[in-house]
């Protein structure tokens, strides 16, 4: 099945992905998920660059960011993006297990469209999902340059 | 002569003076009346000379005049011819004439003579008043307690006060006359240059400005060493030539070493206070991964076990559906703890924001988040006047939350539960504040433990909770300066004390 790729998620765990996949199955957007499993893989995928070289389509409607990644961490990831003017109207939401005022402000400080702490609780974390995967893949109007489903 | 006359002592002196002219004349004419009637002649003259002149002497120019007139008239009468008679003759005139010669000879001399000893008095006086004014210097110098001593330019010490003897141990007596350098063995604090160099480099500096100050050390009579504040002022004489050197100085090897000590304390304090960082550091980058990876398993367990019960919800039995609901409160209920504990420790280590905080104002805050707790609950409410207070206002509210929570908590079996949060002035420029309930209390016993972390009253099916609360509390209280301490009775209630500094 190739994966459209509307929704960008950048993840290291390989059960929060699943998870998260489950969440977003109930709503029928999980074919349109593409995993990064390290802050590089991210990179690689937005600049058309690595395993992604070949990769159709244009740039995410959104992207779900973990912020304790190998490699390249999700704080310099969304730097980079924010950083670049053809990526940095791709709406970013920082998923992570961290409560941790710092990394909130500094998400912020970086211009990320929302910071979401992974509830514990599953239900929590299934509706958190389903939220933002609605919000930002259907309901928000995706900046030009990606593709809408048909 | 006069003196010895008492009758003459009686009399002024200006009378004396011309009485004194009078008599000597008086007695001249005697002694030559009485030698020239027993055939002793040529005397006469000589003797009238000695009157007159005394009289000059003595008693100074108008008795001298009178005498010179009187002598002449005598002279005149009884010795020249013709004898008993004023008649004067041209073989008269020389003698006057030596007379007056002789006269204004001797006013001359008695002139020269006052001059001369009244300069000398003047000298003497001036002499007189120097050396009291010499003697109170060196008094003064003697008495502070400073350390003064003059040294020639030679380094020979030539005065030495009673500080110098109190400071080095040497008498003045011992210390003047010797080399000062020898004596002293100075030594200037220079962390570079040689001592001689140093010591010619200090020299030139007084020979230039006049003065100099620095730090010594110098070894005493006892052998032992001090160091010294030293003030150098160099004395020039009249022409500007270099003298002496005074030099001032005053001990502090006492205040050297506390600076030393003090040097060695901040050295350890900023070593502590460095390790203390890195600890906290450590601390943080600690609560840091736990929040990270701590949770992340947590939401595996329990988002699998959902997902188990979903799938297999008609293949389980009821055992195997409590097996799951179990391990789904147990992974609950650490991530509550979790949570708690990471809240906590992110107390100790957050910045406080202060500004000026009502605590009425949080109180309502607080009311209206617990309201849903409370709905449907005979609860009442005692709220007094309420201070404001200078602190963190989150922090102060999730105190204020803690408490109110706890009252709402264990006052649940309580047919009509009663919170009442009040304050009252303390004496010592702060506020109590108190909350306070009629729940189920505790034991006085255990009041200690009230406060630790993971400490609970409770056991967990009476009323729920982490344990972690009252500890958060107590902690923003230290923060703020404040204090916390409870009372309770068993099936009675709780109060809770809050003694806050005011602004």
């Amino acid at each position: 099945m190739e994966s459209i790729g509307r929704i960008l998620l950048v993840e290291d765990d390989p059960k929060d992905t699943e998870l998260t996949m489950t969440a977003l199955e109930e709503y029928n957007l999980s074919n349109e998920v593409v995993v990064a499993t390290d802050g590089e893989e991210a990179l690689d995928y937005l600049y058309y660059r690595g395993k992604f070289q070949r990769r159709s389509g244009e740039n995410p409607a959104v992207m779900l960011l973990d912020l304790k990644l190998p490699k390249i961490d999700g704080l310099e990831v969304l730097q980079r993006v924010k950083a670049d003017d053809n990526l940095k109207m791709i709406p970013v939401v920082v998923l992570t297990s961290s409560r941790e005022e710092r990394d909130m402000l500094s998400s912020y400080k970086l211009g990320v469209n929302a910071y979401v702490v992974k509830p514990v609780d599953f239900h929590e974390f299934v509706n958190a999902i389903k939220e933002l995967g609605v919000f930002w893949a259907i309901i928000n109007e995706a900046p030009p340059g990606s593709v809408r489903k048909k | 002569m006069t003196r010895a006359n008492p009758f003459l002592l009686k009399m002024s002196p200006v009378v004396q003076r011309y009485a004194l002219g009078v008599f000597s004349v008086a007695v001249a004419l005697g002694i030559a009346v009485f030698l020239f009637h027993h055939g002793i002649r040529g005397i006469e003259f000589p003797v009238f000379l000695i009157a007159i002149a005394l009289t000059v002497w003595y008693g100074g120019v108008g008795p001298a005049i009178v005498a010179l007139v009187l002598a002449t008239l005598a002279f005149n009468y009884y010795f020249t011819e013709p004898y008993h008679s004023l008649y004067v003759t041209w073989a008269d005139i020389p003698y006057y004439a030596v007379f007056i010669l002789f006269a204004l000879l001797i006013t001359w001399f008695a002139a020269v003579r006052r001059r001369v000893e009244r300069k000398l008095l003047e000298s003497r006086d001036e002499l007189q008043r120097e050396v009291a004014i010499r003697t109170q210097q060196s008094n003064l110098l003697n008495l502070t307690h400073d350390t003064i001593f003059v040294r020639d330019m030679n380094d020979i010490i030539i005065y030495w006060n009673r500080g110098a003897q109190e400071l080095y141990g040497w008498s003045a007596e011992e210390a003047i006359g010797n080399r000062s350098r020898d004596l002293l063995k100075t030594v200037f604090a220079s962390p570079t240059d040689d001592q001689v160099t140093r010591a010619q480099a200090i020299r030139s500096d007084v020979l230039r400005m006049g003065r100099w100050d620095g730090e010594l050390r110098h070894t005493k009579a006892d052998g032992t060493e001090v160091v010294v504040s030293s003030r150098w002022s160099l004395q020039r004489d009249e022409r500007g030539n270099p003298v002496a050197i005074l030099e001032t100085n005053n001990d502090i090897t006492e205040r050297m070493r506390r600076e030393d000590e003090i040097r060695g304390l901040n050295l350890q304090l900023q070593r502590r206070s460095s390790e203390l960082e890195g600890t906290n550091k450590e601390l943080e980058a600690f609560a840091y991964s736990v929040s990270h990876d701590l949770r992340a398993p947590l939401r595996h367990i329990i988002g699998y076990t959902e997902l188990l019960q979903k799938h297999s919800s008609s293949a389980t039995d009821d055992k195997g559906r409590r097996y799951m609901t179990t391990i789904l409160e147990s992974a609950k209920r650490m991530g509550t703890l979790i949570d708690d504990l990471l809240s906590f420790s992110r107390i100790g280590r957050a910045e406080t924001r202060e500004t000026m905080v009502s605590l009425n104002q949080l109180v309502k805050e607080v009311q209206s988040e617990v309201g849903q707790e409370t709905e449907g609950r005979n609860l009442t409410w005692k709220v007094g006047a309420l201070p404001d207070l200078y602190g963190d206002r989150s922090m102060l509210k999730l105190v204020l939350l803690n408490l109110v929570s706890n009252a709402i908590k264990f006052t649940r079996t309580r047919p009509s539960p009663e919170i009442e949060i009040g304050s009252s002035d303390q004496p010592s420029n702060g506020a109590l504040v108190f909350v306070k309930d009629n729940g189920v209390g505790f034991d006085m016993k255990y009041v200690n433990k009230l406060f630790g972390v993971f400490q609970r009253l409770h056991r967990a099916d009476e009323f729920e909770g982490t344990g972690i609360g009252l500890a958060t509390v107590q902690r923003i209280v230290h923060r703020h300066g404040g204090r916390i301490w409870a009372e309770g009775q068993v099936g009675v209630g709780a109060a809770f004390y809050l003694a806050l500094p005011r602004p």
